[in-house]
């Protein structure tokens, strides 16, 4: 019986990441909503409830914004609502908190491993195959995000407790591993932003990027704010480069 | 630019098509380097294919649309995808259009990353959570509900109005308006992710040296805060740094791959001795 469960949650824990990837209709990604799935699944809704509910309170307003890594509450979610059937709910909740926190860690790393998706892309459109990449889309899109959930989900249920705990206690006894790939996590986005600098003309217009940056490093301006300030400067660059052109 | 460019028209079932595509698939494949520019590119491709019959160009433009994309994915997404695709019928060149979408990006994926998950989510999701806690399976399904169908409906409009917009924009103005839109959405851009990329690149140093001096026969013990000091010389330094080296590799010809791996290890080896944190 175990096995049915694991396999399921696991299913659950696929779908939840791909709905949040896609469709996004039911925000399954969410522990209020993916303890609710849970609770129906093992058959104990109201443990769904609870773990969902205080976990959602926990993650109010934490999400993921710019690509940043944030605890996996959904597995903590489905971990807590499946363990909290049986052995109560505050022994639920006190493995659902470290689950989503552990989770993390395997995020970050599979934010990078999805890289084999652009370059494979990259090949098939040197080829012009659309075919061979909506293939790739379709089907193997979506597999490192959700099997790097639901792999997690069905060893912890398959398994039970003890391999929670083992984890757990490994990560502990080695800290530095955790530091490490969390501050690594911080300085990836440093590749995305650097390629897209690369295909814009930054030396041309150096002035337009310097701008940008003091406004949020000193002024501590919200994005919102600098790009209103963008299009005011830009406005006042382009009347007076094109004025001699429009007169 | 193409000559056929320009000339072919889109039929209703090919908007809902990139549409569908956008909604079964946008940000799968998210990855550091390239964020969603899999399911961007997935998304629009089917409108490249019929909008460039010459295979060259239409190559050329599947492998441009392959570039850097990341923004909001519910609120900003479909506005630039619906502008992009009105831009691609008039005749766009791929520069114009990667300046429309670098341009747009980062500004709507503030206003977008506030409006849905800093304050919408945050409501429905704390009133569900506190019915979930007293015990109402109501909670959970009426988040539900709020989700599903305004995310859906706010998605569909926004895709069929920018798409409207971009037309008669491109209609209203004429063709030589396009040079003007590609610089004015390329210095709008630059000027964004000079904050956009310091907002997002996460680095400082956590190390703090202590140095024990003899002060007047006794021992004493300062430690010095690096990171203080380099906020006092100039803020997010390394975030700037990090970047620029990333920058520096790829325009001598590195790979992206090797770039990962040398921030990677930065990141990895800089947290596990505990020198940034």
């Amino acid at each position: 019986m175990n096995i049915v469960y694991a396999i399921v949650l696991a299913a659950l824990a696929y779908y939840a990441w791909w709905d949040i990837l896609g469709p996004t209709f039911t925000l399954a990604f969410r522990p209020l909503v993916s303890g609710f799935f849970a609770g129906l699944i093992v058959g104990d809704v109201r443990t769904g409830l609870l773990i969902g509910g205080t976990l959602e309170l926990m993650a109010l307003g934490v999400y993921t914004y710019g690509g940043a890594t944030i605890p996996e509450y959904s597995v903590g979610a489905i971990l807590g609502t499946y363990f909290g059937k049986t052995q109560g709910f505050a022994v639920g909740l006190a493995l659902a908190i470290p689950a989503a926190l552990l989770l993390t860690q395997v995020d970050v790393i599979q934010r990078t491993l999805n890289f084999v998706f652009v370059h494979r892309a990259d090949t098939y459109a040197e080829a012009g195959d659309q075919k061979g990449f909506d293939r790739m889309m379709a089907w193997f899109s979506h597999m490192i995000w959700g099997f790097s959930r639901a792999i997690p989900v069905f060893l912890a249920v398959a398994f039970g407790q003890p391999i929670v705990q083992a984890i757990t206690s490994f990560f502990n006894t080695y800290p530095w591993i955790d530091k490490g790939i969390t501050v690594a996590g911080g300085v990836l986005p440093a590749l995305g932003f650097a390629m897209l600098l690369k295909i814009m003309p930054v030396q041309k217009y150096p002035a337009f990027l310097l701008i940008g940056f003091v406004l949020f490093a000193y002024l501590k301006m919200p994005l919102v704010g600098i790009a209103i300030a963008a299009v005011a400067i830009t406005l006042v660059y382009m009347s007076i480069k094109y004025r001699t052109a429009e007169a | 630019m193409a000559t056929a460019v320009g000339k072919i028209k889109l039929t209703r079932s090919d908007l809902m098509g990139a549409f569908w595509r956008y909604i079964w698939l946008f940000q799968c494949g998210w990855n550091y380097e390239r964020m969603q520019s899999v399911g961007y590119c997935y998304t629009i491709l089917p409108i490249l294919k019929k909008l460039h019959p010459d295979p060259e160009e239409f190559k050329k433009r599947f492998l441009g649309n392959l570039d850097f994309f990341n923004t909001n994915p519910v609120v900003g997404a479909p506005v630039i995808l619906g502008g992009h695709i009105a831009l691609e019928e008039a005749g766009a060149s791929l520069e114009t259009t990667e300046g429309f979408k670098v341009g747009l990006m980062g500004p709507l994926a503030g206003v977008g990353d506030t409006l849905v998950w800093g304050i919408y989510n945050s409501i429905i999701m704390s009133i569900g959570a506190s019915m979930a806690l007293g015990g109402s399976v109501l909670g959970p399904i009426l988040a539900i509900v709020l989700v599903f169908f305004p995310y859906l409906g706010v998605r569909y409009w926004q895709f069929f109005w920018a798409y409207r917009q971009g037309t008669s924009l491109v209609a209203s103005l004429g063709g030589g308006i396009i040079g003007r839109v590609t610089e004015f959405a390329t210095l709008v851009g630059l000027t964004v992710i000079g904050g956009f990329a310091v907002s997002i690149v996460k680095l400082a140093v956590a190390w703090q040296p202590a140095i024990t001096t003899t002060v007047a026969g006794k021992a004493a013990t300062t430690t010095i805060a690096i990171q203080t000091q380099l906020d006092a010389i100039l803020p997010l330094m390394l975030p700037v740094l990090v970047t620029a080296l990333a920058y520096w590799l790829l325009k001598r010809g590195w790979s992206p791959i090797a770039v990962l791996g040398v921030l990677f290890a930065i990141g990895f080896i800089g947290g596990a001795i505990g020198f940034f944190g």
